[in-house]
């Protein structure tokens, strides 16, 4: 990983410590965002890999899907770019 | 091993947010301020723009070697006019024409009203000086003005919110100053600077204003609260730390109008100069005396022969009442004066949460009990929310057992496990619980008034029941010597009192009704925060503590009512 990504991926290993316990389980998809995240990070890097994140969250409330959701492979992405 | 590697992780995680903080927070800013410092150093060369850097008053007034002088010994180094509107008593200094003694007669230091009034504003060679004054620079230095050591003749006895002082000075070169002082019923002094020219020449003046204050203030620290230099310059609100000034030795701005000052938890000194004037102001610090100070420069006034130049300036000096300086903003026309009070990024929501609070207290006449009905409140609008999320958690509480197993039986196989923790949803009919973004929304709330209960003046030896007599102080009792039965006070460390211990109690108590989170790791911290949060909150305001366990009791009850009714079983 990047210093970036290991970065952004500290930040979320905290939340998922610190704050995550204090607000209980209220997760919609499997994994979690924040395991989600971190996933994301390791495959696709800070920008992509963040962006994903990003756009989970925004998948995440109460009229969006739900259920198993994984991160996207990064052998997809490869071969795109 | 588990322990180590726990040890380990969060040291770097502490490291990580550090370094996080510094890469991008600290350094955009410490550019922005080093362009700022250039820039400024850029326009020194304007003839007299370097004052009143050089006129810090009180080089005369430096501590005198050997025996420092107690606050009174430091009073009477001048002749004085008593200041005392029924809230703000004092005096001001003839000798600079400045205000250095100003105590509040509405606030005292302890819970206990016979005890001293708090001191906000102390005149050079006492312990803690602090003072503001206004004055002129001249650009021409042939020219006399006023300083730190000029005796003023006083016209009027006693200041008070009916009649005005008026300060009088001759510079013997034609040039006559005067300071016209009023004082409103709370804490606001209007000071009318002028000058007349009896001389036969035209004279160019810069106006300025200052706060100084000696010595680095003991702040409380906490990242959620601003103490220190702060002002708002053309309408954006700068806050400094002391240590920020400290470093930076000077940082400047240009304005029209706006205020400049530094401010405590609860109080505040600052200028607020003529509002239509440009000027140029800022915070600096001077390491000799290790002295502080909000300054402003006016654009030059230049009085013609015969002339009379006048201009308005206040001093605020005094307790960060909301209510009061909304007032003011609203009636002096002050820029932001209200966010002298810390009310954060959630402005928009703090400041609504406070007048709500404000108004509760105003009805029921404890604040604690005003806090109270506040938590139930917001918990009331987030009703529907939060039971949906309590109803979907009571049933994958439920369903635990065979998540466990199916844990056990698919531990290796990530996916597979995913996929059948989605069939056991299913069969079970689990509907998908809110997700992320009703919590996102609550956050902000709840930290808003976290926030309002931190910052306000009002929970400020506020009562509650019993032994709290100050919300805003921590619970006083311990349980290491059993709540006062044994007769020795235990270290900070384990004042450990009764309502922490009610706060931890009512969290393990709401951690046993949810579901565990899956990660073991994350299982174990989990376990662990009730006690961790038991000894951050008993340094915590008492207030805090007891909004903090009346809403985790809302939270469980709310939870158990559900539970009970979809066949639940609690533990």
């Amino acid at each position: 990983m990047s210093v970036a990504a290991r970065l952004l991926a500290l930040l979320v290993t905290a939340y998922r410590w610190l704050i995550s316990p204090l607000l209980g389980v209220n997760c919609r998809y499997c994994p979690s965002c924040s395991e989600y995240a971190i996933e994301a990070l390791r495959a696709h890097g800070a920008v992509r890999g963040g962006w994903l994140a990003v756009r989970r969250l925004g998948r995440c409330h109460p009229w969006g899907g739900h259920g198993y959701d994984p991160v996207p492979p990064a052998a997809a992405e490869r071969g795109r770019s | 091993m588990s322990e180590q590697r726990n040890l380990i992780l969060a040291i770097v995680l502490s490291v990580g947010i550090i370094l996080a903080f510094q890469y991008f927070y600290e350094a955009p800013r410490m550019r922005e301020r080093q362009a700022e410092a250039e820039r400024s150093a850029a326009t020194q060369v304007v003839p007299g723009s370097e004052a009143p850097a050089g006129q810090i008053p009180g080089a005369g007034g430096a501590p005198v070697p050997g025996q420092p002088m107690t606050r009174e010994q430091a009073l009477a180094q001048s002749p004085r006019v008593r200041i005392d509107n029924g809230t703000v008593h004092g005096s001001i200094a003839l000798k600079g024409g400045r205000f250095d003694d100003v105590t509040l007669a509405h606030y005292h230091e302890t819970v206990d009203p016979g005890s001293p009034e708090i001191v906000l504003l102390s005149p050079p060679g006492s312990p803690n000086p602090y003072f503001a004054e206004f004055g002129w620079v001249a650009g021409d230095a042939s020219i006399a003005v006023p300083g730190a050591d000029t005796l003023w003749q006083a016209e009027g006895e006693r200041l008070t919110a009916k009649d005005p002082v008026t300060l009088r000075w001759d510079n013997g070169q034609g040039l006559s100053f005067a300071k016209r002082v009023e004082l409103d019923p709370d804490y606001m002094f209007t000071v009318k600077q002028s000058v007349t020219n009896n001389s036969d020449k035209p004279v160019t003046l810069y106006p300025y204003g200052l706060v100084s204050r000696w010595g680095t203030p003991h702040t409380l620290g906490y990242y959620i609260l601003h103490e220190g230099p702060i002002g708002v310059f053309d309408g954006s609100l700068q806050e400094y730390k002391y240590s920020a000034v400290a470093k930076e030795g000077q940082v400047q701005f240009d304005s029209t109008g706006g205020w400049m000052g530094i401010t405590d938890k609860y109080w505040l000194a600052s200028l607020v100069p003529q509002q239509d004037l440009a000027l140029k102001g800022g915070f600096r610090h001077v390491a000799e005396g290790d002295r502080y100070q909000a300054d402003y420069r006016g654009a030059p006034v230049t009085v013609a022969p015969g002339q009379t130049v006048e201009l308005t300036n206040r001093l605020f000096a005094g307790a960060k009442v909301v209510t009061l300086l909304d007032q003011y903003a609203k009636s002096l026309n002050i820029p932001l004066f209200d966010r002298a009070v810390d009310f954060g990024w959630f402005y928009f929501l703090t400041k609504p949460i406070f007048y709500l609070l404000h108004w509760l207290h105003a009805v029921v006449g404890n604040y604690g009990v005003a806090i109270l009905i506040l938590t139930l409140l917001v918990k009331a609008a987030f009703f529907p929310l939060a039971d949906r999320s309590y109803r979907a958690m009571a049933k994958m509480k439920a369903l635990q057992p065979e998540m466990q197993k199916l844990r056990e039986r698919y531990g290796d196989d990530k996916v597979r496990m995913n996929q059948e923790l989605m069939n056991l949803y299913k069969r079970e009919k689990v509907n998908p619980v809110s997700g992320c973004l009703p919590i996102f929304i609550q956050i902000p709330v709840f930290f808003s008034l976290y926030k309002v209960l931190f910052v306000t003046i009002e929970m400020r030896h506020a009562p509650f029941f019993g032994w709290i007599k100050d919300l805003s102080a921590p619970d006083p009792t311990s349980i290491f010597n059993l709540f006062g039965l044994l007769p020795f006070t235990p270290p900070h460390m384990l004042m450990i009192g009764v309502w922490p211990l009610i706060m931890g109690f009512t969290m393990w108590l709401q951690q046993k009704l949810n579901p565990q989170p899956p990660d073991p790791t994350q299982a174990k911290v989990m376990q662990f925060l009730p006690v961790m949060f038991t000894f951050l909150f008993a340094t915590f305001p008492a207030g805090l503590v007891i909004y903090w366990s009346w809403n985790n009791a809302l939270s469980i009850a709310q939870q158990w009512a559900i539970m009970k009714r979809m066949g639940v079983k609690a533990t």
